[in-house]
């Protein structure tokens, strides 16, 4: 059996997946643990975790790619792989007819353009602002005082959802206050939240040729009221993998399986490192 | 003598400033002067920094109220409404009239003015879009760092090997600054760190309206010692920071509400 595992180090949670690969590539197992200060550790214990729920010995494990912005952090890693990649290819793989990928993480968003072969075309990053990413989503969710995995429910029942005018995830605290203070009701004033934020993403994903299909990646992904408030912004409906939060680490499990099929060489993958960082 | 009242309803504190001159040209009395957090209610924290101004003045000795700030609009017991730009241009060029630009940095704007050579706005930047750049980039900072706020300038000016920050969003930075407290970066260093950042975007918002060769620096974060420094090396120019430095606005709106009230009467 051919098995290789893709761990992806992102800035709040590492993700570990194992795939195989019996002539038909499939995910055995995924593993999600808070990256923390030790990256390596993150990583280390994402895999292990990954090992043991599928049951074989990490010895089996033929090659392991790394990639996140943790990736020159994992010593027992083969490779390493930009997580640009990494989500065009998962994203090819798992939502087959991907063309555009929107990939909201923990600390940072990007949008990429994605070849019929799950290569990288084109991406735009924003980095530089915590608008568009998880965390300022969970910096709303704790001033409204509501656990992170409810504020996307709750956003889908806005009826007249605020207007929020700073993208600012510091600024939006006194917006929440003062819209609370009027007595708004808190899913209007989610509804507007996410808006916001969807809208931005929006303004960031125009600079790269979106093209249908659209796949949304990264742990927002989960969140139902920004998979809503985006896919109106678009105008479009996007696919969502069960796995959208895995991405990373299903596209850096499947370059893995190549690498070790030395077929790697061959694929068509390049990455065009055109992409304009905002 | 009637008194005139400035009020500044800032983002995070609310400044009030009462004053009164003897007709035109005579010298400028200050009664009093109070400060307070905002909060929500504009009205409340008025009246609240108001009574701090007034002490034991009545409050009917009060003949005009001129307010400005974020919140001015909000002021219902206003008699004039006076955009923060132009109190803050009447302030400073009051304090310190040799200075042809204003910077200052407030809780949630950060704003860089030129001031003509009678005290008027001749062109001005401001940075409200987000807190990068603004005093709640130091508040955020100290909040993680476990500083108290009053003790930011007095840490930073003792930094030897100030600690650049990356980070231009007040999130993110934070990450960064947890970063460098486990590399075991001293919290002076990292302290300064942060005010060279804001004298750097401070420098970029100053360059647009024509940076002088004298500064004023006005708001709550000019107490801040390691700013000034910051500003004084990352700029190269001479910074002037007037006493009471946060309570600018309130003054250059009360001496527009003075003249206001003379051509009244």
């Amino acid at each position: 059996m051919r098995i290789a595992a893709g761990v992806d180090v992102g800035s709040t949670q590492t993700k570990a997946v194992l795939m195989q690969d019996n002539g038909e590539r499939k995910i055995l197992a995924r593993a999600l643990t808070d990256t923390g200060a030790n990256v390596l550790k993150a990583a280390e214990s994402a895999f292990h975790k990954c090992c043991e729920s599928a049951g074989i010995h990490s010895q089996e494990v033929g090659y392991v790619v790394g990639t996140g912005y943790g990736r020159y952090k994992i010593t027992f890693g083969n490779a390493q792989m930009t997580e640009i990649s990494c989500h065009a290819r998962g994203a090819q793989f798992l939502c087959p007819g991907t063309r555009t990928v929107i990939d909201m993480g923990g600390q940072d968003s990007k949008a990429i353009s994605v070849g019929p072969q799950g290569e990288v075309l084109d991406f735009v990053m924003n980095d530089k602002c915590a608008a568009g990413t998880g965390r300022f989503l969970a910096n709303a969710a704790e001033v409204m005082g509501i656990g992170l995995d409810e504020i996307g429910p709750l956003s889908l029942k806005a009826t007249q959802p605020v207007k929020i005018a700073t993208v600012c995830t510091v600024f939006v605290e006194s917006d929440i206050l003062s819209y609370l203070s009027q007595g708004k009701r808190p899913e209007n004033i989610m509804g507007g939240v996410h808006l916001a934020i969807a809208k931005r993403t929006l303004s960031l994903a125009r600079r790269v040729n979106i093209e249908p299909e659209v796949t949304m990646t990264g742990g927002v992904a989960r969140n139902c009221g920004m998979v809503h408030a985006l896919e109106t912004v678009l105008g479009r409906k996007m696919q969502i993998s069960p796995d959208a939060h895995y991405m990373g680490a299903v596209g850096a499990a499947i370059f893995a399986l190549e690498k070790m099929d030395d077929t790697f060489e061959n694929t068509v993958w390049r990455e065009h490192a055109a992409g304009s960082r905002n | 003598m009637p008194l005139v009242a400035g009020i500044d309803c800032g983002s995070g504190f609310t400044k009030a400033m009462v004053v009164s001159q003897d007709g035109p040209g005579a010298d400028l009395l200050v009664l009093g002067k109070g400060q307070t957090r905002s909060g929500i209610n504009v009205d409340q924290a008025a009246e609240k920094a108001l009574e701090l101004a007034l002490n034991d003045i009545p409050r009917s000795d009060v003949a005009y109220i001129a307010a400005t700030g974020f919140g001015r609009y909000g002021l219902s017991f206003r008699d004039i409404a006076i955009t923060e730009i132009t109190s803050a241009a009447r302030g400073a060029f009051y304090l310190c009239p040799a200075s042809h630009a204003v910077l200052d940095i407030g809780s949630q704007t950060t704003r860089a003015i030129a001031v003509t050579s009678t005290g008027k706005v001749q062109t001005f930047k401001s940075n409200d879009k987000c807190a990068a750049g603004s005093g709640m980039f130091i508040a955020r900072a100290a909040r993680y760092l476990e500083v108290p706020l009053e003790q930011v300038g007095d840490l930073s000016v003792k930094a030897a090997h100030p600690q650049p920050i990356s980070s231009v969003c007040a999130v993110l930075a934070e990450s960064e600054i947890i970063n460098h407290v486990s590399c075991g970066v001293s919290v002076e260093d990292i302290l300064r760190g942060i005010h060279d950042s804001l004298a750097d975007r401070s420098g970029a918002l100053l360059k647009r309206v024509g940076l002088a060769r004298t500064l004023t620096f006005i708001g709550g974060v000019a107490h801040q010692h390691g700013m000034i420094d910051a500003l004084r090396q990352r700029l190269g120019v001479e910074v002037e920071v007037p006493h009471d430095c946060e309570y600018v606005c309130a003054l250059g709106a009360a001496l527009l509400g003075l003249r206001r009230l003379a051509a009244r009467n």
